[in-house]
């Protein structure tokens, strides 16, 4: 453990901490410019150019806005719990490698904050501590309508978190290894999607549910719970919600990308610009959705989670094994 | 030297929260303190090179299966409910418990402790030791039998639960 290992470390972990610390209010921009288009309405547009600096200001209300604690509430319990998915998104992002090596001053060093050898697995193990803030959350605000989507939300992780497990492993049986940096390095001529195009379904599809987005936020459903978990909450603490569920969008998109989209790979342009555009078309995904599909009705979320992607993933796990199996 | 300080910061937080499941009224608060001790667990399985384990405690014990008892916890909002027996019957169980897990660890103590003087770190791990292959390796060779026999017991145990569900609504 050398100087220039700590310096290297300290300097990847503060550029992606602001990175996504700033690339937040530019994706909750994004999101409301494009859904306002594509609604046909013209979105923010008076703070600043092109309405850019809205969010900002919507973050400066946040912070100096009174900070309630409801009377019935656990006090220690709601204080802790919007920290909570915040951390884990920290944590998981730090496995994600969103570029190759490069040499500076006569070091290699990987752009990515560390490379585990049991990567995938630490992904899987932030994302569903993650749901310990939801749940936690609507249990301390003490009250109808933030329990509902407290337990709404531990359902819908715990049967997602299924199948989102297993279709990752249909690639982990191709590549064995679990390390992301390896599975992105075994891409550079085919990127697993196409071998593994059900699995990338199955992944994003839980990818969506497992960050409460629609048409999968039944957890904050407004047409039925008010704002469902984070009813009870104002200021910051609303605010560390929002930022967890843009950050944990990040890292659904940085795991596809790595796993399926062949990560920082790309003809022509540095590595990280790839990743980049290849993360802000993932955002956008996740925003053209927002805008076209109405939210699923709870029953059919949990049949389709259960009767359908967790046969369909445990199928396509069946098939690549005896396909790697065989071939090998 | 990062060792042993990681050691007695994970067996302290361990004990801590160990203690605070037992002695806490509120049912979550047990569950959460849970959720502390089997994280103080997994941080003492990566500092004896289980880094598959400890990944595996977290995603199973602390993702999943205490996810669903905070959900039955809150689904129930379990209030103190009328004790099955008087108090003083259950301190006397509890030390009764507590002596035999006492004279369980003395008899492991005193029998192992002193003959087997080097300390576990002196030995050379095998190569590859706790890495998921390695791990997949011995479980399908070594332990086939018992992984399979516990994997039969669990989908019974399923199968159980379903038929157990199912029979209030029939």
């Amino acid at each position: 453990m050398d100087a220039t290992f700590l310096i290297a470390s300290a300097v990847k972990v503060l550029v992606v901490l602001g990175f996504v610390l700033l690339g937040v209010p530019l994706i909750v921009w994004m999101e409301r410019k494009v859904i306002g288009h594509m609604q046909d309405r013209i979105g923010p547009q008076r703070v600043g150019p092109f309405g850019l600096l809205q969010t900002i200001a919507d973050g400066i209300k946040l912070f100096f806005k009174e900070d309630i604690v409801p009377d019935g509430a656990d006090r220690v319990v709601f204080i802790i719990a919007p920290a909570l998915p915040v951390i884990t998104a920290f944590l998981a992002l730090a496995v994600i490698p969103f570029g190759d090596t490069v040499r500076v001053a006569g070091h290699d060093i990987p752009l990515q904050i560390t490379d585990v050898n049991i990567a995938v697995l630490w992904i899987l193990g932030t994302t569903s501590m993650g749901v310990y803030g939801i749940v936690l959350g609507g249990w301390a605000s003490n009250s109808k309508y933030p329990l509902l989507g407290g337990l709404r939300s531990s359902a819908q992780m715990i049967s997602y978190e299924l199948a989102q497990g297993i279709s990752l492993v249909s690639v982990i049986v191709m590549t064995g290894t679990l390390s992301l940096a390896s599975i992105v390095r075994q891409q550079e001529h085919l990127w697993f999607i196409v071998p593994q195009f059900f699995a990338f379904v199955i992944y994003i599809l839980c990818g969506i549910a497992e960050t409460n987005r629609a048409p999968f936020d039944l957890a904050e459903a407004e047409t039925e719970l008010v704002a469902g978990f984070h009813t009870e909450f104002s200021s910051m603490k609303f605010a560390l919600y929002f930022l967890a569920e843009y950050a944990n969008m990040m890292v659904v998109s940085g795991i596809a990308i790595s796993v399926f989209f062949g990560g920082w790979h790309g003809p022509f342009l540095p590595p990280v610009v790839w990743f980049l555009i290849k993360l802000s078309l993932f955002l956008f995904f996740y925003v053209w959705l927002r805008a076209t599909f109405p939210r699923l009705r709870y029953d059919q979320l949990m049949a389709f989670g259960w009767k359908v992607l967790l046969p369909a993933s445990l199928l396509n796990l069946t098939v690549t094994a005896l396909v790697v199996g065989l071939t090998a | 030297m990062l060792e042993p300080v990681l050691f007695a910061l994970f067996s302290v937080s361990a004990v801590v929260f160990a203690f605070n499941v037992v002695f806490r009224r509120n049912a979550v608060h047990c569950a959460l303190h849970l959720v502390g001790v089997l994280l103080s667990l997994s941080g003492m399985f990566v500092l004896l090179n289980a880094q598959f384990i400890a990944a595996i405690q977290i995603l199973i014990y602390a993702g999943a299966i205490m996810v669903l008892f905070l959900f039955v916890v809150m689904l129930l909002n379990v209030k103190g409910e009328a004790p099955l027996l008087t108090p003083g019957a259950w301190k006397g169980f509890g030390f009764f418990f507590a002596l035999i897990v006492f004279v369980e660890l003395l008899y492991i103590v005193l029998s192992q402790g002193g003959t087997e003087g080097t300390p576990a770190a002196a030995v050379p791990l095998p190569p590859g030791f706790g890495s998921p292959a390695e791990i997949g390796r011995i479980l399908y060779s070594t332990w086939l039998f018992p992984f399979e026999v516990t994997s039969i017991l669990l989908l019974i145990a399923v199968i159980g639960a379903v038929v157990l569900a199912k029979r209030k609504f029939a």
